[in-house]
């Protein structure tokens, strides 16, 4: 009884971790313009539209955060083993994971723009110096919160997964919720604000991106600004929820039917997600669906 | 079917960089060994350098690949080459000095089995996948050997599976502690698999340049090499991890200047803290 209280305690404890990261990880990723977005911020100068957005393409979400957090989980565990105590090895494997990913950062945006000098994009070296530092916080946020997931499961849960394999299992599915659910206000919605709303991007609108600001011209902190305030936080329930229903069953129902309790539980879960999933797609589309004729004027 | 979209012109041919890139990090990888001959392990560093080499020569090989017009392949076709190239390179570790052979070898069979069912089976219908393929096995084997031999000393089996333990001043062998126990070749995957496509992925576009996505190839096989000599500390004798340090630091520094200097050459102009120019027609 005594260690399924302090399991749980425990599960508590990573699903919060967890929801911070996936919150940090979604606001990194959008002020980079990586994942989907990303096709637009590229397409754009070759329509015409140069911008000031940061275009940070470093291979999708879920390949690039499973590099940074099993590369984190890797260098902390290399700590530990050298006798280091856990939080001062994960700070130090969050730290140059994060350095990783601020390199990675300024060679892909250097790279894109100046692989489209045909079309006239210039680099701005302000955009890389001010738009770097505040990805590599967010990524550290994310990484640290991570990393201590996974030592959490490793060390407290007796998890049979070694650190680094835990942080490459752990980083991609970071990546994919972030990439899934946070993405779309970044991409369907920041980007577009000038396109009427719901209408999707007509093929005549691709690379017309919101490049100008309420106040001079559009950067990729404002991105982040708007994306962490919705984006980021679905994301993080998105990876909180992931983390601590996983765990939850697997502390809870192991012991029962030698561990086929926690898989039977598990579907369950699915299913109940998938019943909701369709319910709220129904809901969405009736109250929000596609544009049909307009019913009446209200006044006039 | 697809067709060629882009060719490369000018610079080193594709042929020229893969024999250079195969003969280069075998011969490295093969330099590891003195570390046995020696009995020391100041030699692990050419591990290191012998992904680098191979991590050139792939990033070449995805712009070979893709310049068919497979624009959102290009971050998949590094987790295909590691994950064909893990195979040999595990199963290759039992041979003994042999090992680099063996799994260049195995790489390639992999590769063209996988080449043959993308393009017959799943009917791609890409002439060069089937050569890109086993290309892409043979690196992924080297570049995973390549960092088995620089953090733990050797590419043998027995070294990748054994680390030691110091517990209150004894030195205990151990599985928990090695390459293989400790999966630090799920670090190693990722930071070969990211820093092979990166690259081409980086730089694609209409004004790509060949010296300066090498450059960058090498700058990203350097900067793995900086994180892989952290993770060498615990497993070989801190020196030689500092040593492995030491020259991954120095060829970062160089490559990273020089990817910059590259990039301030292609780039249409380079402005700070200027506003988007205005574009004739607006």
């Amino acid at each position: 009884m005594e260690s399924i209280v302090f399991g749980i305690g425990i599960t508590a404890l990573a699903g919060a971790l967890a929801t911070v990261a996936g919150a940090a990880e979604n606001t990194e990723s959008d002020i980079g313009s990586q994942g989907d977005p990303n096709s637009q911020v590229q397409l754009a100068p070759q329509m015409g539209y140069l911008h000031r957005i940061f275009n940070k393409a470093i291979a999708g979400e879920p390949p690039a955060w499973g590099l940074w957090i099993a590369l984190g989980a890797g260098i902390a565990w290399a700590f530990m083993a050298m006798q280091v105590n856990p939080i001062l090895a994960i700070v130090l494997g969050a730290a140059l994971a994060t350095f990783v990913q601020g390199v990675y950062a300024t060679t892909a945006y250097l790279g894109r723009t100046a692989s489209l000098a045909k079309f006239g994009q210039p680099v701005f070296v302000d955009v890389l110096k001010s738009m770097t530092t505040v990805t590599m916080a967010h990524a550290f946020v994310a990484i640290f919160a991570t990393v201590t997931v996974c030592h959490l499961m490793n060390a407290a849960l007796g998890h049979p997964f070694p650190l680094p394999l835990l942080g490459l299992v752990w980083g991609i599915a970071l990546g994919a919720a972030g990439s899934a659910t946070g993405n779309p206000f970044y991409g369907k919605e920041r980007q577009y604000q000038n396109q009427k709303y719901g209408a999707g991007v007509p093929i005549a609108a691709s690379g017309n991106i919101v490049r100008y600001a309420e106040a001079g011209e559009r950067n990729s902190l404002d991105n982040g600004w708007f994306s962490a305030r919705l984006g980021g936080p679905a994301s993080g329930v998105c990876f909180g929820l992931i983390v601590f229903l996983e765990l939850w069953r697997t502390v809870l129902f192991e012991h029962i039917a030698a561990g086929w309790g926690a898989i039977i539980i598990g579907i369950i879960i699915i299913l109940v997600f998938m019943v909701i999933d369709r319910y709220i797609e129904v809901w969405a589309r009736k109250n929000y669906g596609p544009y049909g004729k307009p019913a009446e004027e209200a006044s006039s | 079917m697809t067709v060629k979209v882009e060719k490369i012109e000018g610079g080193i041919p594709h042929n020229t960089i893969m024999v250079a890139g195969l003969i280069a990090s075998v011969v490295l990888v093969y330099l590891t060994y003195a570390n046995v001959l020696t009995g020391t392990q100041y030699f692990a560093f050419f591990g290191g350098l012998a992904t680098v080499a191979a991590l050139v020569w792939g990033s070449h090989t995805i712009k070979h690949l893709c310049s068919y017009g497979i624009g959102t392949g290009v971050p998949s076709a590094g987790m295909m080459a590691f994950g064909s190239g893990v195979i040999a390179m595990l199963f290759a570790t039992k041979y003994g000095i042999a090992a680099p052979i063996v799994a260049v070898i195995l790489a390639a069979v992999v590769g063209a089995i996988l080449g043959y069912v993308a393009n017959n089976v799943l009917n791609m219908k890409i002439p060069v996948m089937i050569v890109s393929l086993v290309e892409m096995a043979v690196i992924g084997a080297l570049v995973l050997m390549g960092y088995a031999a620089m953090m733990s000393g050797s590419f043998e089996l027995s070294a990748l599976t054994t680390g030691s333990v110091s517990i209150l001043g004894l030195s205990l062998p151990s599985y928990q502690a090695s390459f293989l126990g400790g999966a630090l070749i799920a670090t190693a995957f990722m930071l070969g698999g990211i820093a092979i496509q990166h690259p081409f992925n980086a730089c694609l576009g209409p004004s790509w340049t060949q010296d300066r996505m090498l450059y960058l190839a090498a700058e990203c096989g350097f900067l793995s090499m900086i994180a892989a000599a952290i993770m060498s500390m615990p497993l070989i004798s801190m020196g030689a991890a500092l040593v492995s340090l030491f020259v991954a630091v120095i060829g970062w520094y160089y490559t990273y200047a020089k990817y910059i200097e590259l990039s301030k050459r292609d780039a249409f102009s380079w402005l700070d803290s200027k506003p988007i120019p205005e574009v004739e027609g607006q």
